[in-house]
Order: C-alpha cells, then sequence, then structure tokens
C-alpha cells in the first residue's frame, strides 16, 4: 500500500518537474529582454557593472499616452524614445502605455508596494512622488538636473520635491481661468472684468438674459474647488494654503470663509446650472459650446477641447479666457498655476550605470525648450519650463492660445492648487464640504471647522 | 482501457490506493493550495493589515490595534454608508422581491411569446454597469429625462435625481433593482416552470381560481427559491459599489456612500490602506452577521416548511 502512495507521489512530482520546467524555460529569454524586473536585481546589476558600456538592455517607460486625444503627446514620446536609443548603444526602450487613471490608482501603487517600479514612469506629483520617495522607491534627480544644467528652468519642481530633492520633472503645467463666449460678450457689450464685483456684474446682466453665467459641474468635487481655491486665495491671500499643514493658518480664518461663502453667494443667486451637482466634467464643457453657459472656470487644457471641430463645432474660434480678477482693481493678479504631472524615475536604476545613462539621456532628450514649445504647439499645453513668453506666442497664433498666453502674462502672483499643499484627507472633507454648500445644506463656517478638523487629525497623525 | 497504462495503474493497485485518505488528499492539494493562495492567505493578510497603519507601499506596517475599527465605528460618514447598505437590503427584500414574484408569475402564464419576454427581462443582467449608469444617466437627466419628462405629463414640477441628496437613493435603488431584476425573475420562473403540471390541473378541476393558484400551490413550492434569492440579494446589497460609482461617485457630498465607496473615499485614494481592509473586514463581518441571521430566523423556517 505504501508502495502505491509513494508510487503515486512520484508520478505527480514528476509531472510537476516537467510542467514548471516548461514554463522556467522561458523565464530566462523574459528575463532577459525584460531588463526592468526589479526582481533580477542586484546580480543582474553585478553582471551589467563587468560587462561592455554598449552590451545589449532594455528600459521600460510607462507612459499614460493611450488613446486618440493623447496621439500628439505619444509621437513626441516616441520621438524621444528614438533619439534617447540613438544615444545609448545597446539600449531598447519599451513602451508601456496604460490608462492615467489606472496607473496611478492601481498598477504603479502596486508596483511600488512590490519594490518594482519600471524605471521611467508617469507620475503625480502630490502626493504619490513625495510617498514613493519617502519609502526611498525613486532615484533621486537632484544630481542630474544639476549636471544637464536644467535645474533652474523650471517653473515649479514643487510638487516633486521631498526633504530638498527632486524625485520627478513635470511635463507640462497649467492654469486655471475662465473660458467665455467671446461672440456673446461681444453682442452683448460685455468686457473682460477687472474686479470681482465686475465679473459679478457680468453674471448678472448674463442670468438677467436667461443664460447661465457660469458653467460647472459638481459630481467631482475639484472642479468646483477650482473657483473656491482661486476666491480664497485672493481673500486670505495665496500664502495662506502654504500654511494649514504647519498650522501657522487655520480654515477657519475668516478670509477662507469669505471666499467659501463668496462661492456659496453665486450658487444661492443662480449663477450656475440647477442641478449640476449631479453633472460630469464632460457636462460643462457642452453647456459653453451649446450656447447655453457664458462663462466656465476650467484649467488651461481645456483649450484642445474648444480648438477641436469635433468637439466644439462652430464654437471653434469664439471662446476666449481670462483670469479670475482681483477684488480691488490693481490688486495683484493670483492664479493657480500647477505643473503635477510628468515622470519619475525607479531608485534601483543608479545600482545599474547603463540605465543611469539612458534615463539621463531620456531626460536630456525630453526636457528640452524644443520639446515644451512642441508640446504647446500641438496639444495646448503651457510649459513646464520657463520658456519667454514672446517664444510662447510664436509657438500657437490660435487667438484662444493668444488669449492665455496674455493671461499668463498678467499672472502677479501664481499659487499651486489646494490639494497639493494638504494632505488627502483634508482634500476629501473640503470635497465634500464644497458639495454640501452648492447642495444648500449647512454654512460655510460649520463646513471650514469640520476641514480644519479633518487638517489638525491629518497634522497630528503627520507627527 | 489500462492496458496501456503504466505497470502502477492496474485495478488492483488502483483500488488499494484508492482505499488510503491519502490519496483523495493528494487530488485534492492542487485545487487547495489555489484555495489558500487566493482566498485565505489574502482574508488573512486583511485582517492583519486592517490593525495597521499600512499606507499601501511601505514596508512598515506599524501595528495601531483597534485604531482603524475605532476611526471607522466613531465616524458618522461611515454609518451613513452603512445606513444606505441597509437601504439598499430593504429596497431589494420589500419592493424588489414582490416585484420578482409578481413578473415571474405572470411570465408563467404567458401562453405566446415566452421566450422574448424571458428575454427581454433578462437584458439588463447581461449588460456592463457602466453602460446602465450612463442609460439611467439619460433617464433622470433633469432637462431632458425620461423620468422628468413622464412626471412633467402629471404636473409635477422636475426632479434633480441625482444632484438632490433627498433623490439619489432612490434614484440608484431603482436602477440597481431594474438591472438584477430580470435575473432573479429567470431563477424563479425556472422553479415554477418545474412545479408538476398535475397540481394545477387538480386545482382547476378543484375550482380553484388563478389567484388563489397562485398562491396557494405556485407560492408556497417556490419559497425555497425566493429565499435564495433573498440571500443572493442581501449579499449583493452589501458589495454594491460600481453602481454608485458610475450614477453619483458616492455623491452629493458623500450622501449615497455606501460602505464599499467609503472605504475607496476615505481610504483607498488616501494611501491608507490598513483603514481600507478594516472597512473591507467590517463589510465581511456585517454580511456574515446579516445572512447568519437570515438563515437561523428565516430560511430555516422555509426549509422546514419545504421538508413537511
Amino acid at each position: 500500500m505504501r508502495k502505491d502512495i509513494v508510487k503515486l507521489t512520484l508520478l505527480l512530482l514528476t509531472a510537476s518537474v516537467i510542467t514548471a520546467g516548461c514554463a522556467g524555460s522561458n523565464a530566462p529569454a523574459n528575463g532577459g529582454n525584460n531588463g526592468n524586473s526589479g526582481g533580477t536585481g542586484t546580480e543582474t546589476n553585478g553582471e551589467n557593472n563587468t560587462q561592455p558600456e554598449d552590451e545589449p538592455f532594455e528600459i521600460t517607460i510607462r507612459h499614460t499616452q493611450v488613446g486618440e486625444s493623447k496621439k500628439f503627446r505619444l509621437a513626441m514620446l516616441e520621438d524621444v524614445v528614438k533619439q534617447t536609443e540613438a544615444d545609448i548603444p545597446g539600449l531598447t526602450i519599451k513602451l508601456d502605455g496604460v490608462d492615467s487613471e489606472v496607473n496611478r490608482k492601481e498598477k504603479l501603487r502596486g508596483e511600488m508596494a512590490a519594490g518594482k517600479p519600471p524605471e521611467v514612469f508617469d507620475v503625480f506629483g502630490s502626493p504619490d512622488a513625495a510617498l514613493f520617495a519617502k519609502e526611498g522607491l525613486m532615484l533621486d534627480l537632484t544630481p542630474i538636473i544639476a549636471e544637464l544644467g536644467i535645474q533652474d528652468q523650471f517653473t515649479t519642481l514643487d510638487p516633486f520635491t521631498y526633504e530638498g530633492k527632486v524625485y520627478g520633472l513635470p511635463i507640462g503645467g497649467s492654469v486655471e481661468g475662465y473660458f467665455y463666449n467671446k461672440q456673446y460678450f461681444e453682442d452683448k457689450g460685455l468686457t473682460i472684468p477687472k474686479t470681482l464685483s465686475e465679473l459679478e456684474q457680468i453674471a448678472e446682466a448674463i442670468k438677467t438674459d436667461g443664460k447661465i453665467p457660469f458653467a460647472q459641474s459638481s459630481k467631482d468635487a475639484w472642479i468646483p474647488l477650482m473657483t473656491t481655491n482661486n476666491l480664497w486665495s485672493y481673500y486670505g491671500g495665496p500664502e495662506i494654503t502654504y500654511g494649514f499643514k504647519s498650522g501657522e493658518t487655520k480654515w477657519t480664518d475668516p478670509s477662507v470663509v469669505e471666499g467659501v461663502a463668496k462661492h456659496q453667494e453665486w450658487v444661492q443667486k443662480g449663477y450656475f446650472k440647477k442641478g449640476e451637482l449631479g453633472f460630469e466634467y464632460a457636462d460643462m464643457r457642452n453647456q459653453i459650446i451649446t450656447g447655453e453657459a457664458m462663462m466656465m472656470m476650467d484649467g488651461s487644457w481645456a483649450n484642445s477641447v474648444f480648438r477641436d471641430p469635433e468637439q466644439a463645432g462652430d464654437m471653434v474660434g469664439k471662446i476666449g479666457y481670462f483670469n479670475m480678477p482681483p477684488v480691488k482693481e490693481g490688486d495683484p493678479v493670483v492664479v493657480m498655476q500647477d505643473a503635477n504631472n510628468g515622470y519619475g524615475f525607479s531608485a534601483a536604476v543608479a545600482d545599474d550605470p547603463q540605465k543611469l545613462a539612458a534615463v539621463k539621456a531620456f531626460i536630456g532628450n525630453m526636457w528640452t525648450e524644443e520639446m515644451q514649445l512642441r508640446g504647446l504647439e500641438e496639444d495646448g499645453v503651457l510649459p513646464a519650463m520657463k520658456i519667454d513668453l514672446e517664444k510662447m506666442k510664436t509657438a500657437s497664433e490660435d487667438p484662444l492660445m493668444q488669449d492665455i498666453f496674455a493671461a499668463v502674462s498678467e499672472i502677479d502672483i501664481s499659487f499651486p492648487a489646494f490639494d497639493a499643499l494638504v494632505q488627502a484627507d483634508v482634500n476629501t472633507a473640503l470635497s465634500i464640504g464644497i458639495q454640501q454648500i452648492i447642495g444648500g445644506e449647512g454654512t460655510p463656517e460649520s463646513m471650514l471647522e469640520t476641514v480644519q478638523s479633518a487638517q489638525e487629525s491629518a497634522n497630528a497623525a503627520e507627527q | 482501457m489500462l492496458h496501456g497504462a503504466p505497470f502502477f495503474f492496474t485495478e488492483v493497485t488502483m483500488n488499494k490506493a484508492l482505499r488510503n485518505p491519502l490519496t483523495y488528499l493528494l487530488f485534492v492539494l492542487p485545487a487547495l493550495l489555489l484555495f489558500l493562495a487566493f482566498f485565505i492567505y489574502p482574508v488573512f493578510t486583511a485582517v492583519y493589515n486592517s490593525f495597521t497603519s499600512w499606507n499601501g507601499i511601505s514596508q512598515d506596517k506599524a501595528w495601531i490595534g483597534l485604531g482603524n475599527y475605532t476611526t471607522a465605528l466613531d465616524d458618522a460618514a461611515f454609518w451613513q454608508s452603512v445606513k444606505n447598505n441597509g437601504y439598499f437590503i430593504l429596497f431589494s427584500c420589500l419592493i424588489q422581491v414582490p416585484v420578482i414574484i409578481i413578473f415571474s408569475l405572470l411570465i408563467a402564464q404567458v401562453k405566446k411569446l415566452k421566450g422574448l419576454y424571458k428575454t427581454a427581462v433578462f437584458l439588463p443582467s447581461i449588460m456592463s454597469t457602466a453602460v446602465i449608469g450612463i442609460l439611467w444617466g439619460f433617464i433622470y437627466h433633469p432637462d431632458f429625462g425620461l423620468m422628468n419628462e413622464a412626471l412633467g405629463l402629471l404636473g409635477i414640477e422636475p426632479v434633480y435625481w441625482l444632484s438632490d441628496r433627498k433623490w439619489a437613493m432612490l434614484a440608484i435603488l431603482i436602477t440597481n433593482s431594474w438591472q438584477w431584476t430580470g435575473f432573479y425573475i429567470i431563477m424563479v420562473l425556472a422553479a415554477i416552470l418545474s412545479i408538476p403540471a398535475e397540481l394545477e390541473e387538480a386545482a382547476v378541476i378543484d375550482g380553484a381560481t388563478g389567484l388563489q393558484r397562485a398562491l396557494r400551490i405556485t407560492l408556497p413550492l417556490i419559497l425555497p427559491i425566493i429565499s435564495v434569492v433573498i440571500m443572493l440579494s442581501i449579499a449583493g446589497a452589501m458589495k454594491a459599489a460600481d453602481i454608485v460609482l458610475v450614477m453619483t461617485k458616492g455623491g452629493p457630498a458623500g450622501s449615497t456612500d455606501v460602505m464599499a465607496t467609503y472605504m475607496i473615499r476615505y481610504a483607498i485614494t488616501s494611501f491608507k490602506h490598513g483603514f481600507g481592509n478594516s472597512i473591507a473586514v467590517l463589510i465581511f463581518v456585517f454580511t456574515i452577521l446579516i445572512t447568519a441571521a437570515y438563515q437561523l430566523l428565516v430560511a430555516r423556517r422555509v426549509e422546514r416548511m419545504d421538508s413537511r
């Protein structure tokens, strides 16, 4: 009996070994091609150190340029990849395209948890990059950008900076302001407002005319918060947001309350479409395109919609752009200007001279004035690097882009979006709060008290 | 059949081997390993993580005891989400199940085009939730939606279905029921159609009316399957998330959050995986408690009635 069992077990074992052997025979081939596998770790790196510099090797770039709307950006990336492959002997770059949301929320997080991100990956600055950097998973780019001489050429690297070191580079920048129906403004003799009260007068006039003053979709709370953030930054000064995390300032500050109260006042006066709490992001753009609404607070990235005949139809060329005006005429123009999305690099690259050289070449080819202007020209994305405004103006003759350039030139003080400066829990509390305000629940004071309480808990948790 | 097999696979040795319980264990082993790797291990990992402040990335997991659980249980928003799961259960049991029974009884009586009716009611359950979200988004649209058009004919003012917290939950419940009612109707219909025709015929000869036959004969005989439908509805209600995400994303202002979307909003997106795992464990515990209570209080009685 025992013999039988032994025989059966042996048979099973033999079968398992054969099956495993079949699978295993592919493994070296994969390992060889897929150089990004962090699992190969030090052994592979050790081999690479002793191998000649033009020994074939591969790196993976995880990008999010997927779909029709991102075809220009993908073409730019492909050109940079070709150039980098030509610069580094033996290098093959594998492009791995993943939807932005999937990459941010699932794939990259999983890879980070396993400690094996691709060599190059699309990453959001705040709060993601800081968290990955804190765990030692991202490559410190400070010496590389210093070597390439581009460390001072970015508008801001704050979202990608952790404890004084730079861990990622933004691919483009953006500002937030009002897109408006130029044709309507001309027909009604309306001019671009210079103060908040002028903006309110225009809104009142539009409402009286039976149109919607401001297109807004608040199903996603970050959309109305663009308006609120700009309002409290005018009333309390943009620096107020920097102090929430350190505890120097509070959400319950009267100036922040005033900003939220102004937003609430606009809701109560009927300046937004009723029921917009249930609308998707695309709905508010449709309100502008169909001529139902006349102004819309959005990021400069929305220009691509209004310049595309397939999306904007007859409205192409009829949409303009201006900054949210200050409270009093002559006060500094304060605008959200940020660059929170770009590329990060795996910390493991530092152990492999070939890969490090490839990453340096990639950075050198990607972050150039030429590529930044190309992004602006083809994709309407503002540069993340400091580029002379005159050069920007020549990059695109589109009237809407010219309006955006003009608005950028008027900015006196820029600030990052609040969610880059406070913890995710605070963002959640504020998101719930602004939807309550729009839905007619509670007061700005009580809502901000809840947010302040979330802020204090988040600050305490960090200490 | 065993002639070509290796020498130890003769009938005698095979019988000997099969008499040993260890042989069975060997056969079960592969499935058991998969079950351990993909079910038991993740469940225990989730339970362990729920006692930590893990951010989902770090190799260090700080043990914080019951901290995550007390945070959740002290949070009014969490209890709001539990309440919304409760609405899902109540709506399923009190409204959806009676509708399922009525439609099943009606379709069972249909003589012509029964297949068409069955297909028509089953169709929503094979559609993706994302598609259903878009479809019902149009139906609930405040300007041109079917619902408001219909209400307008009755002289009722437009209702802001998805943006007014008074209506948003109901709007989701209706959509969710629409999606799953057909699936359950097919189950109940199969039970009805399997009842021997003689019972029905005997009742007709005895002079029973249609309603009497439905209530006194069909309904008692399909009680076990209705019990299963209720169990599945409860389990489905407790893990509901996708329909909420596609319709309201838990809004307005978190008013339609269920436990699973609360977990996404307050934990996963904020890099608080330890907290997220504690919510997942709570969903698991609540589901077990409710289904166990249902089994003890209702389902067993039905089974007893059935066995008499």
